[in-house]
């Protein structure tokens, strides 16, 4: 196996079980429109009366949570819980309605693969492209390019528009580059269960090199073996609400029993 | 603990604090040049002459306005077609600044829900890549003078002002429109007049001693006019330009570049959920 590691410019040395991240009573509303056909009509009628034609979403409610450096956290919850949501504040990319945020450190956001990549553009291009999307610098890709290309074992393909890749293809090179990064906190949105079996094997056991004393990850998954295997604590969302945190195996067996799934293996299939 | 600490707090109306803004866009300057490059390719991707259309774009552009004034004007001295040709590239700059910019934020989204950088480098990335599509069209256009026979002179250094000024022009232009049209995607229809409106408006066609003083008051509101006015003077004839149109392109430019920046900083913290 080879290993990916980056020089990371912040190189800041953290206190081990310092506090990494500090989420205080964060709360986050969404205003959508519940027009069922937004016409100008509608619109029109709607302008008159004053009535607002807006529902209010909320997406967190009062979540309090403290993310200590060498944790590494998963938050699990069914769809709609606000895992993602909470991921996209603690990340700044969406201010909180309510509360503060308080992040101590660098942040890399994985929430989605790919991002920032070009289709058109050669899957080299787009390591380049990829890596300085996710903050780092040309200099580090040039170092880190032998083994990014290695790890995402494409091969010649490197070199081919990436229009012309499968999505299998497309998903290694993308998980490729963002596991390069080597922030002081990692958040991970589900985007782990990338290529077939064997990548799937190899991306796991990255995320489990990146666990160190001196980094905090946060992991969002569906995938309960997963969660149970990397993470040491568990944070789990329901409805924006934060029902339960602390020991991995005591929170999942509380969520199953909550939603009743019991240890299908529907839920741990996915890595 | 010596890391940045960072507090995310409700939204609110105001601008960020500058200097950090600052400084993240400017550690960010690659990655703008990158993903200008790589949207310039795109466009030209899969056709047989590539990037050879950023010369051939331009040369059949005035070619095209040329037929127009030959036979509506009936004039087709030199000057008149390096003026048109000239214009109508710096024209291009600004244009195509408005155009590339005003969804560089709502086509971004992917970018804009799942990661974190400053979102000025959008509108700023428009700007790069119509700069570097006008550099091109320098080249030609420097060809062309000398095959028509134009004169050179060192007045026509002056064309660096009036180019920095342009760029701020089309960066003010572009940040402000992105803005904008997130939260009125109705801009973007709205759009291809505007910049045909301009087109008209502005000396391209003709030149700007053509109009009569009344007119040429009226023009005072369009930003755009003595910047070409001064392009011209300086691109065409060889002379300096006047202070009077220096001076009114930069207010412009300042104006709408200082308050399209203000309207886009203190706005797109709520850019993510009105996406």
């Amino acid at each position: 196996m080879i290993s990916l590691s980056a020089s990371n410019s912040q190189n800041s040395t953290h206190a081990t079980h310092g506090l990494a991240v500090s989420i205080q009573n964060v709360g986050l509303t969404y205003t959508t429109s519940i027009d069922n056909r937004p016409t100008l009509k509608a619109r029109l009628k709607s302008l008159g009366r004053g009535k607002k034609h807006t529902r209010v979403v909320n997406a967190l409610n009062q979540v309090t949570l403290d993310v200590h450096y060498g944790t590494v956290l998963g938050v699990i919850g069914s769809n709609g819980a606000g895992k993602s949501s909470l991921m996209r504040v603690i990340s700044g990319i969406v201010p909180p309605s309510q509360g503060r945020v308080e992040v101590h450190g660098s942040v890399s956001t994985l929430l989605a693969l790919g991002v920032g990549f070009n289709p058109s553009m050669t899957g080299r291009a787009n390591v380049y492209l990829g890596g300085l999307a996710a903050g780092m610098s040309r200099a580090e890709i040039d170092q880190q390019f032998e083994a990014i290309a290695e790890f995402s074992e494409l091969g010649e393909a490197i070199d081919a528009p990436m229009r012309t890749y499968s999505s299998g293809m497309y998903a290694r090179l993308a998980f490729s580059v963002a596991a390069t990064v080597q922030p002081d906190i990692l958040i991970v949105d589900e985007a782990l269960s990338t290529g077939d079996a064997h990548f799937k094997e190899k991306s796991l056991n990255r995320i489990k090199e990146l666990r160190t004393a001196d980094r905090a990850l946060i992991l969002v998954s569906h995938a309960m073996a997963t969660i149970e295997d990397v993470c040491n604590e568990v944070a789990w969302l329901h409805k924006g609400k934060l029902m339960a945190r602390g020991n991995p195996a005591e929170v999942i067996k509380q969520y199953r029993e909550f939603t009743n799934t019991g240890k299908s293996s529907a839920a741990n299939e996915d890595v | 603990m010596s890391a940045p600490v960072v507090v995310y707090e409700p939204f609110r109306a105001g601008l960020p604090p500058l200097g950090a803004y600052l400084r993240s866009l400017w550690a960010r300057r690659s990655f703008i040049a990158e993903f200008s490059r790589s949207e310039l390719r795109e466009q030209n991707y899969g056709s047989v002459f590539g990037q050879l259309w950023l010369v051939l774009n331009p040369l059949l552009l005035s070619g095209v306005y040329f037929l127009l004034i030959y036979i509506i004007g009936g004039q087709s001295d030199s000057t008149r077609y390096g003026h048109l040709t000239a214009s109508l590239f710096l024209f291009y700059l600004v244009s195509n600044s408005l155009t590339g910019g005003v969804k560089s934020i709502t086509a971004g989204q992917r970018l804009i829900l799942n990661t974190a950088f400053p979102r000025i480098m959008l509108p700023i990335s428009a700007m790069v890549i119509a700069l570097f599509k006008f550099v091109p069209t320098l080249a030609v256009f420097f060809v062309m003078r000398t095959v028509l026979g134009l004169d050179y002179s060192w007045q026509m250094f002056w064309a660096i002002p009036v180019v920095l000024i342009a760029l701020l022009m089309g960066l003010g232009m572009a940040i402000l429109i992105s803005c904008i049209n997130v939260y009125f995607r109705d801009i973007a229809s709205f759009l291809p007049y505007m910049t045909r409106s301009l087109l008209y408006l502005s000396p391209i066609l003709y030149q700007a001693s053509d109009l009569s003083d009344k007119l040429k008051s009226f023009e005072i509101v369009n930003p755009i006019f003595y910047l070409l006015d001064a392009w011209s003077q300086v691109m065409v004839y060889a002379q300096a330009p006047d202070l009077f149109s220096l001076l009114h392109s930069l207010i412009w430019a300042l104006a709408i570049f200082i308050i399209g920046t203000y309207f886009f900083l203190s706005r797109e913290r709520d850019f993510a959920v009105r996406l």
